[in-house]
């Protein structure tokens, strides 16, 4: 579904600060959505996580930056970096170009899916809030 | 600056339709209208061109107009002939920079100058107040004449054909009269990029009533379609002036800098005679600087912001002033300040980017190879 230029999935859950998570069999796949990707422009660096880091929901995991801008990648759900896009390291620019697929972050081990998950939004909360944001312009 | 309107330049128009705005200096500018990388690597390349109507515009009159000049700024005006331009510093009492400028001696009694546009009321307020003591007349034309930058190794090619005149004849920081599509304006062979190229002054061209400065504009967009010519906006222009190792005025340098820390020497003219701030600099060139503006290149991933601290053994030395990604480089580069201790060429110093110590080489201005990049390049 689509929020003015913004690609939004469904299927995958979403927080306040533009990541999403795509919830696979015991780990989760994290990624900006392409409202970040879209406003932070032209991606040319992103600092991962190292493996193994430990986060808990909302700490930040590492950044992505455009030529002016920093923007922290902040996880959106407690647990262990298990593996990162190394791809992105060379390649800043799938982060533009395929937000929700060759520019995933990160995958992690969640602690606590159970309890965290019903704190994201949904694609149809996420597009509430894509046009509130809209509206505010 | 919060609830006041925000000011326009000549080009507003074609910014609202094809550029990302910013706010800037109190005006409304593009950021970009492609992208910043692809902005700055047609100036590199080719050609670009900018909106710089924000900057200011004072004209300075008068038989005593030389006198005047070296009065408020460090270096030599008399070194200067008519139709020929030069770098200088407006420095406060205590040798602080109140701004970095260009002017442009008109004729022997004329005067253009140009201040930034962070800096285009407080000079004019400067330039006024001690202009009452000389004979001169000073006049703020920032809204009766546009100013439009065209750099890049093609510039000149460009300019050439959009214009009669004689720019054939006009070397680095030079200028001559033109006329584009009719149009009467000053073109000097300056810039902010490193690169070659000019800054238009488009005259009798009111922000008001700017369909001449308009004219200019598209008809440089038409001369540059066959050099993929891009309209650029602030963000590659802070990229361009940055890999050349220039000083942004509020970033780099301010009124708490001298032009020695700012390693600005070369614009300082001790021995012209009296200059307001020379006393405070001349104490400062007998007894050596603390700190010195330097150049740092990041040897690994990474992107150096203003603020960040820079450390030597563990200890902090100094700190980041301006930073970004490189396009040429396609590296963490950044200006900041560093005791004369560090500053030598080649001293390994590391940045502190967030929570990560960042490995980095203290290196010369430009950036880039000044043989493949910049007015210098060879052929």
């Amino acid at each position: 579904m689509k929020v003015g230029d913004y690609e939004i999935l469904e299927g995958l859950y979403y927080t306040a600060e533009h990541e999403w998570l795509k919830a696979e069999p015991e780990l989760v796949r994290i990624g900006i959505t392409d409202y970040a990707q879209k406003n932070l422009h032209e991606i040319v660096f992103v600092d991962l996580p190292k493996p193994q880091m430990k986060a808990n929901q909302t700490q930040s995991l590492g950044t992505v930056e455009s030529v002016k801008a920093v923007s922290d990648i902040f996880s959106p759900v407690s647990g262990t970096v298990v593996s990162v896009n190394e791809k992105l390291l060379d390649s800043p620019e799938l982060l533009n170009r395929e937000p929700y697929d060759e520019g995933w972050i990160a995958l992690l081990r969640p602690d606590r899916l159970a309890e965290e998950l019903p704190k994201l939004m949904n694609s149809q909360q996420y597009a509430e809030l894509l046009t509130k944001l809209a509206e505010k312009r | 600056m919060d609830g006041l309107p925000l000011k326009v330049t000549h080009f507003n128009e074609y910014h609202r339709a094809h550029g990302n705005l910013v706010e800037y200096a109190g005006f409304e500018m593009p950021l970009w209208f492609k992208t910043i990388v692809t902005e700055h690597l047609a100036v590199r390349n080719s050609v670009g061109m900018f909106d710089v109507s924000h900057m200011g515009r004072i004209f300075i009159e008068g038989s005593d107009a030389e006198r005047f000049l070296n009065h408020i700024t460090a270096n030599n005006v008399a070194t200067v002939q008519p139709m020929q331009a030069q770098y200088t510093t407006i420095c406060n009492e205590k040798g602080g920079i109140k701004d970095d400028v260009i002017f442009i001696r008109i004729t022997a009694d004329k005067f253009l100058l140009v201040p930034n546009a962070s800096n285009r009321e407080k000079d004019w307020t400067w330039v006024e107040s001690h202009s009452s003591a000389f004979d001169v007349d000073v006049r703020h034309v920032s809204d009766e004449v546009a100013m439009i930058a065209l750099q890049g190794p093609r510039a000149y090619e460009t300019l050439r054909k959009a214009s009669t005149g004689e720019i054939d004849k006009v070397g680095r920081f030079r200028a001559t009269e033109i006329t584009i599509n009719g149009i009467r304006s000053l073109a000097s062979r300056t810039g902010y990029t490193g690169e070659d190229g000019f800054e238009i002054f488009v005259y009798d061209s009111p922000v008001d009533r700017p369909h001449k400065a308009i004219s200019v504009w598209n008809s440089l967009l038409e001369s540059g379609r066959e050099f993929n010519i891009e309209p650029c906006g602030l963000g590659a222009r802070d990229t361009l002036r940055l890999e050349a190792g220039l000083c942004l005025y509020g970033n780099d340098i301010n009124e708490e800098t001298t032009p020695l820390e700012a390693r600005l020497d070369w614009v300082v003219k001790l021995d012209k005679g009296p200059f307001i701030g020379r006393d405070y600099i001349l104490k400062q060139k007998t007894e050596g600087v603390k700190r010195m503006r330097v150049g740092i290149k990041l040897l690994e991933r990474g992107i150096p912001r203003p603020g960040h601290d820079l450390q030597a053994n563990g200890l902090p030395v100094g700190f980041v002033t301006s930073g970004t990604f490189s396009p040429i480089l396609q590296t963490g580069i950044a200006i900041g300040y560093v005791p004369p201790d560090y500053a030598k060429e080649g001293t390994r110093l590391k940045v502190k980017i967030r929570d990560k110590l960042a490995d980095a080489s203290i290196v010369n201005f430009p950036f880039y190879n000044s043989e493949k990049y910049g007015w210098r390049r060879k052929q």
